[in-house]
């Protein structure tokens, strides 16, 4: 049966930031902040993959789209429903959680974090560090839902509660 | 970019205390302040220091300082040049890379816990009354077994002062473990924490105790015991590229570092786990007290461990 044509731009979503973090160096617990600080191209003021600052874990291996990276908190809430794992907005070391974001069809998109505009690179993937930081076994439960990887394109100040929006 | 990968915690050395003979009180703390990796009481951290020397140090503070890592570092003459070069040659200001926090002692509510420390062995159990103390748990009794001038008195006199610790010089002779430990009671935990003969004596007089009502903090690993049942076998480390031959009895660390790949090594004995790699093949004799049952599935530990059937393969 052929499918009706619908008009898509009646389609969309709509989310909010949940949570905002930064830490300034590799294996530091991330801190939970009101506002972040996005610079275009170059990361988030304090972080640590901010572009010259390099201190992160994986910051050997460079990519712009360390920039700034994001988080569902409905992973958060399905760690916990299947697999009874209480994972914190601070323990996924991702720097902003939101709500109501379908991060996994963002990837090659723009879309606005509050006042910032930001671009998917690539589905964030679990890694053991985390593991090892937390002693939480989220690995497994964590793939092809660890978030999502971004570039900033317009910096900005990005506060708890700002919405997100599709470009 | 950053050249290599970051593979430690970066701190500064606040402070240095002389805290008794021979002995320096290190406060370590991130460059701006930020908060420290979490540890549990009664945790240990490896201490990176030039020349590829890792040592490693129980923490002392409670985990709810969140901010600082202290240790006690006790000047060993005779050792391998660690608490030399941490005792004579690191000042404040100095950077350290450490290990994130390992271990720990698990101490379970509404559990009276026995402490008994042999000299410089008493640094866990200062984080573990430190942690009980801000639970609002003090039900406790630390005992610590010392000869002559009392290791880390300034820490430990406001416990004496709470009868929470008591303490034993042996310059007149060893006091009578077995009345510090009492008798074996649901609700009581026992641990111990000092040198290999009084772990041993330790051991002996906690016999009939059941076993998750006792723990054993070791300081030097037990000695390694040639297993004339060993055999040579297949070494392969699959990121490297390289296939090695090991000969019986000789180490795997050993024979990875012969050939140029670096594995961080503390304890050498199975204890501490800073050389734990990941097996991709292979099944591993793992000979540690260190890795539980389910991460010996894919870890060992490459100081102790030797191989069940003549090849492993390593994630290394």
């Amino acid at each position: 049966m052929a499918q009706a044509e619908i008009d898509k731009s009646t389609l969309g979503w709509k989310g909010v930031v949940r949570h905002l973090h930064l830490a300034p160096r590799a294996f530091l617990p991330m801190r939970e902040v009101g506002e972040l600080k996005l610079i275009a191209g170059i990361g988030i003021e304090g972080d640590r993959y901010k572009l010259g600052h390099e201190a992160g874990f994986y910051s050997h291996l460079p990519e712009e789209g360390r920039q700034i990276t994001l988080c569902e908190i409905e992973t958060l809430w399905a760690l916990k429903r299947d697999y009874g794992i209480e994972l914190s907005p601070a323990e996924h070391r991702r720097n902003v959680t939101v709500e109501g974001v379908p991060l996994n069809h963002l990837v090659g998109k723009q879309f606005w974090l509050g006042d910032t505009l930001i671009e998917g690179t690539r589905l964030s993937t679990p890694c053991r560090h985390i593991e090892e930081l937390t002693g939480k076994a989220v690995f497994d439960p964590l793939v092809h839902r660890g978030g999502l990887n971004c570039k900033i394109l317009e910096g900005g100040l990005v506060h708890t509660g700002d919405l997100v929006r599709s470009f | 970019m950053a050249a290599t990968a970051i593979t430690t915690v970066a701190t500064v050395v606040k402070r240095i205390e002389t805290a008794g003979r021979g002995i320096k009180y290190f406060i370590l703390e991130d460059p701006d302040g930020w908060e420290l990796p979490p540890a549990q009481p009664g945790a240990h951290i490896d201490v990176y220091l030039p020349g590829g020397l890792v040592r490693t140090y129980s923490l002392c503070n409670g985990p709810h300082i969140e901010n600082r890592y202290e240790f006690a570092v006790k000047h060993e003459e005779a050792g391998r040049g660690g608490s030399t070069f941490l005792y004579n040659k690191v000042a404040v200001g100095d950077k350290l890379g450490v290990s994130l926090p390992r271990g720990g002692i698990r101490l379970p509510p509404n559990t009276r816990h026995i402490l008994i420390a042999g000299g410089i062995g008493v640094t866990p159990f200062l984080s573990v009354a430190s942690s009980l103390l801000h639970r609002g748990e003090p039900n406790f009794m630390l005992h610590v077994v010392a000869r002559g001038e009392l290791p880390l008195a300034r820490l430990l006199a406001p416990l004496q002062a709470r009868e929470l610790a008591r303490v034993y010089d042996t310059t007149g002779g060893r006091p009578d473990l077995r009345a510090m430990i009492g008798s074996a009671a649901p609700g009581i935990q026992v641990i111990c924490s000092g040198p290999p003969g009084m772990l041993d004596a330790f051991g002996a007089a906690t016999r009939d105790w059941p076993l998750n009502q006792l723990h054993i903090e070791r300081f030097v690993p037990p000695p390694l015991v040639f297993d004339p049942d060993a055999r040579p076998y297949t070494l392969v480390l699959a990121r490297a590229g390289k296939t090695l031959e090991v000969p019986a009895g000789q180490s795997m660390l050993s024979a990875i570092a012969e050939c140029g790949v670096q594995v961080p090594t503390s304890c050498g004995g199975g204890i501490c786990g800073a050389c734990r790699v990941r097996v991709l093949e292979g099944h591993p004799l793992h000979h540690d007290r260190f890795l539980s049952p389910v991460e010996r599935e894919h870890n060992l530990l490459a100081c102790v461990a030797g191989c069940a059937d003549g090849r492993l393969v390593l994630d290394l």
